[in-house]
């Protein structure tokens, strides 16, 4: 008991009426929402102990690491591997404006690689010492719940923990899923292909959704021959459909090889690489098959059936608004209630949580026009809502306002690649329901856009603010002609 | 509701399209714009007496006023100056059904008493020019940063001055073309000369007289070099956008954005670098933690600036070579020296002073809220106003000046938290009060402030740094300024500035979900502030301490 005698001297400030828990709160899962969720419980005066599976960039049933998905297999690393990516594009961009280099660039991909890893083990390192400066008591092992108030952690060497809390909150994230087709072994998730020990020469990707058009820009970026193959006739279900296609050009005039409408049906090892057979009998050969069709919530192996805590049909947890389970004493945030799986939605969830148990203020998240980003080269970010999503919700009609234009520097480097933009706004309140942008610092432009979506701005608004020249931002605000109405009661018409 | 309507058609989208969808410029023909459904707008005399007198018979209608007295004029208005708000307000006028010249000096990329240009400073001799010079200077800052990715050079990328000064005045060129095609459009009749005000109803262009009902002085500004010995020696921002060959090493004179802005140009297209300053700092003006901040930076890029040390005389020496003398000594061998000392409006030789349109001391016109001048049938609009000299400015006082006069829909342009950016390496967005303007205005103020590296600063291994800061009131939560400077920063204002206008709170940039991972979510997790400024002195500084105390957290 030495070691609760420690957390206790570290604690001053516990509640000694309250019955003999070890800890407030005990979080299983050292992401983003529960390092949030511990780190503001422990503000707010809680005693808190959180766990973690051993750090590895990698993750599986046993490995994982403090920071979770965002810092080491997900946005930061990502975003690494786009910025080397990016430069590819734009270096050749460079001779049209006067410089001079050579006709094949030379990149080292090995280098890159190393310096990723640096990057993340040093981000691991700054969240320990961000739990352990807000007083949160760090165990490694594999977290297990084993009653309403107990948790089991199961530590490296094989020795086991428990602990009792008054609260539990799961925030076990979720794991990248691969489709059941033959062959499947061979391929790989994002996990692998973000620690690629090899840069790809010939890459299949497979999947739909914005982790797979990222990797098709990464690799793409950086000199590989890359096929996306995804189910629908465009890429990112969900997003507005203007812009889908308009990514789907952008990647295709960028030089990957789209295959709409198609699925991988088999994967075979051969001599000189991966053979990917597909369903219209296409077969092709590569170094690198990535999977990148859905993740799934990490809720196996937390022995959830035991105490009776709900998951839906997917494995996610199922949470009321307040991000509680169906057992009282235990809550969940994050990708592992599958809600909207960003970081910054669980950074959300996790405050939420933090503020409504331990900080004597009920918080509901508010999932309302967050804004997110594509990190495909050229990028594409969004708030609100779509034009599709606006219509179908509509009371009055609806009107869009688009601007499609040559960037600047587009105009001197000859790159034929046009910036679209988009305000969906509401006819009868002069709302802006819904905001987006796919080019060159779209994620940047549209983060001060969010936030007046967020409070109702209309376009009005919009139209009065004055334009930062020149910048592509400033057509957001100088969009004057509506390029489509839509009426309510008539058809959607597309003037595209 | 009537203008939400009409205006969308005048605007800018044809504009937009024209002037940035084409790569390569493609002349409208002639033919088609008269099939178009503005009227067709040769010079022919007797079309344009045709149209004139219908035209003056609509705005007499709609004008309903008797008491002016009937008269012909050759047009309704008469621009002197086709640049960013002499287009804006007579291509408007032209769709709200005025008839409409234009007059300009011809093209040159260099401007003068007799040369100029239809597009003006900021597409010739500005905005433009100048953007494209940064792009091209930032790729050596880019060469730098991706070493740290794992490219590699295997010569060191070297600058050919000539193409980028070829490429860049295609450019241009194709530009000022496009002005000129969205002028025809609209139907103003352009005249290439230079406008005299001879009366209040009349212009003289090269010795022809044009009347008009409305006159509008939109001439803007042009680089202002002190008399200095020598500074015949010096160049201007519009000789630096245009300069032959690579300046080996440039002294720039200046503190100012235009001073930055070619430091950061030459810098980055490996001139040697010297700034200037009559000051301790840079960007008079700006918000003192954002002038701190991008001094520091410059000079970190190695950019040498000489804090106040004032330029007292250039001397040339045999070899060709300029040495410049000031208040601390002589520095010597400069290729270039260039002046980014101020700009002065354009209003000499106008007939200002004959027709009686009264001027301040520095030969800027004096204007209204309307932009009327002190003779109520000449108006001015853009830098020769000297209001706030910033394009979109001179575009928004454009379009209301012909909601004014042609719309009967009296505009004044707003000038509150007009965003603005400085296009320095790294770059600045603000928008709003600076600090010291807040304390002023509002007296009790918090302060949010983040310093950060950025993520792509970690892997480059480059000592690259973002600073951000918001002001807010204390009583009401209004963010009353937003500052930045770094990577982005002229793209990542502009969303903000939407939120800034519409009057939102500090609670209203919390509830905001950040996009994950930029730069810009800074701005909307800012939790403690860094300092709070209050009237009450007791509690200032006890609150500032609690403030840093909490933010370790």
């Amino acid at each position: 008991m030495a070691r609760k005698m420690l957390v206790d001297e570290e604690m001053t400030q516990t509640n000694q009426e309250e019955a003999h828990y070890d800890f407030d709160l005990f979080v299983i899962g050292a992401g983003s929402g529960g390092v949030r969720a511990a780190r503001f419980s422990a503000n707010f005066g809680a005693k808190v102990g959180i766990c973690e599976l051993p750090f590895h960039p990698i993750s599986s049933e046993v490995i994982g690491g403090v920071g979770g998905t965002c810092v080491i297999r997900g946005c930061v690393p990502k975003k690494i591997l786009v910025y080397g990516a990016a430069f590819g594009g734009e270096l050749e961009d460079a001779r049209n404006y006067g410089w001079e280099l050579n006709e094949k660039l030379d990149f080292n991909w090995k280098k890159l690689l190393h310096k990723k890893t640096d990057e993340i083990i040093r981000l691991n390192g700054i969240y320990k010492r961000l739990l352990s400066n807000a007083g949160v008591k760090l165990f490694e092992g594999e977290g297990k719940i084993v009653g309403p108030n107990e948790v089991e952690v199961t530590q490296l060497d094989g020795t086991k923990l428990s602990y009792s809390a008054k609260h539990i909150l799961i925030a076990t994230g979720s794991r990248a899923h691969r489709p059941a087709i033959p062959g499947q072994e061979l391929g790989i998730t994002s996990d692998e292909a973000l620690s690629l020990e090899d840069l790809p020469k010939r890459a299949v990707i497979f999947g739909g959704g914005y982790i797979a058009v990222e990797f098709a820009s990464i690799w793409r970026g950086l000199g590989a021959e890359v096929d996306l193959f995804f189910r629908r006739e465009l890429p990112l279900r969900g997003f507005d459909d203007e812009m889908r296609a308009v990514v789907a050009r952008n990647l295709e005039a960028r030089g990957i090889n789209l295959h709409p409408q198609t699925n991988l049906t088999e994967l075979i090892k051969t001599d000189n690489g991966i053979k990917v057979i597909t369903d219209h009998g296409e077969e092709l050969i590569a170094d690198i098959v990535l999977f990148a069709t859905g993740r799934l919530p990490n809720s196996k192996r937390l022995n959830l059936e035991a105490v009776g805590v709900e998951l839906d049909n997917t494995g996610a947890v199922k949470v009321d608004e307040y991000s509680r389970t169906n057992v009282p004493s235990i809550w969940a945030v994050g990708d592992v209630t599958n809600r909207m799986n960003l970081t910054p939605v669980a950074l959300m969830e996790g405050t939420c949580f933090a503020k409504t148990v331990f900080g004597g203020e009920s918080c509901k998240p508010d999932y309302s026009n967050i804004p997110c980003a594509v990190f495909s080269i050229p990028p594409l970010s969004l708030v609100g809502l779509s034009e599709e999503q606006a219509i179908e919700q509509a009371n009055s009609d609806v009107l869009v306002f688009t601007s499609t234009f040559n960037p600047m520097r587009n105009t001197i480097s000859g790159r034929q690649e046009k910036t679209v933009m988009k305000l969906v706004v509401d006819a009868g309140t002069d709302k802006v329901l819904g905001a987006s942008m796919c080019g060159p610092d779209a994620p940047e432009i549209m983060q001060g856009i969010a936030v007046a979506l967020k409070c109702g701005a209309t376009k009005a608004q919009f139209d009065s603010t004055i334009g930062i020249h020149p910048s592509a931002a400033e057509e957001f605000v100088t969009m004057r002609s509506v390029s489509r109405r839509i009426t309510v009661s008539g058809k959607p018409k597309q003037n595209l | 509701m009537a203008t939400t309507f009409t205006a969308p058609k005048l605007s800018s989208p044809t504009f937009q399209t024209l002037c940035r969808n084409l790569p390569v410029f493609v002349p409208i023909p002639n033919t088609l714009s008269s099939f178009s459904r503005h009227r067709h707008r040769h010079h022919h005399r007797l079309q344009l007496q045709q149209r004139q007198r219908r035209r003056l018979f609509v705005v007499r209608a709609e004008s309903g006023n008797g008491s002016e007295p009937l008269r012909h004029y050759d047009f309704d208005l008469f621009t002197i100056g086709a640049g960013s708000g002499g287009v804006r307000a007579s291509r408007f006028a032209a769709n709200f059904g005025a008839s409409v010249a234009v007059c300009e000096l011809p093209f040159s990329t260099i401007s003068s008493e007799t040369t100029g240009g239809v597009g003006g400073t900021c597409v010739l001799r500005g905005c433009v020019p100048k953007k494209l010079m940064v792009y091209a200077s930032k790729y050596s800052h880019e060469f730098d940063e991706s070493n740290g990715f794992g490219w590699k050079y295997d010569t060191e990328p070297k600058h050919d001055w000539s193409t980028l000064m070829a490429n860049k005045n295609a450019e241009l060129h194709r530009l000022t073309g496009i002005y000129k095609n969205i002028l025809g459009n609209a139907g103003v009749t352009l005249i290439e000369g230079r406008g005299k005000i001879v009366d209040p109803h009349t212009v003289d262009v090269d010795g022809k007289l044009y009347t008009a009902r409305h006159i509008l002085i939109s001439v803007g500004g042009r680089p202002f070099i002190p008399d200095i010995p020598g500074s015949e020696y010096a160049i201007d921002s519009d000789a630096a956008l245009d300069l032959p060959s690579k300046p080996e090493k440039v002294a720039i004179v200046g503190g100012g954005y235009i001073a930055l802005e070619f430091a950061g140009i030459f810098k980055g297209l490996q001139s040697e670098v010297h700034v200037f300053i009559r000051q301790k700092k840079v960007l008079r003006g700006f918000d003192e933690e954002i002038r701190d901040f991008v001094g520091e930076q410059m000079s970190l890029r190695g950019i040498k600036f000489h804090i106040e040390e004032s330029p007292q005389a250039i001397v040339k020496s045999a070899d060709g070579s300029l040495s410049l003398k000031t208040n601390k000594g002589t520095i010597e061998g400069f290729s270039h020296i260039m002046f980014a000392t101020g700009r002065r409006p354009n209003t000499k030789n106008l007939g200002l002073e004959s027709v009686g349109v009264k001027m301040n001391k520095n030969g800027a016109i004096e204007v209204d809220e309307y932009s009327r001048t002190s003779v109520p049938s000449i108006w001015a609009v853009g830098d020769v106003t000297d209001r706030i000299n910033l394009t979109p400015v001179a575009l928004m006082e454009g379009g209301a000046l012909a909601k004014t006069l042609f719309q009967n829909e009296p505009t004044k342009p707003d000038y509150g938290a007009v965003p603005s950016a400085v296009f320095s390496q790294p770059p600045i967005g603000q928008v709003g009060l600076t600090e010291e303007q807040a304390v002023k205005e509002y007296g009790d103020i918090d302060v949010y402030t983040a310093n950060f590296r950025p993520l792509k600063a970690t892997l480059s291994g480059l000592p690259d740094r973002v600073f951000m800061k918001l002001i807010v009131c204390a009583k009401t939560s209004k963010v009353l300024g937003l500052h930045m400077c770094g990577d982005d920063s002229a793209e990542i204002t502009q969303g903000f500035a939407v939120a800034i206008k519409a009057g939102l709170t500090k609670a209203d940039f919390d509830a905001t979900v950040g996009i994950h991972p930029t730069s810009a979510e800074e701005f909307v997790t800012m939790r403690t502030p860094t300092r709070k400024i209050r009237q009450s002195p007791e509690s200032e500084g006890k609150m500032g301490h609690e403030a840093k105390a909490a933010a370790g957290v």
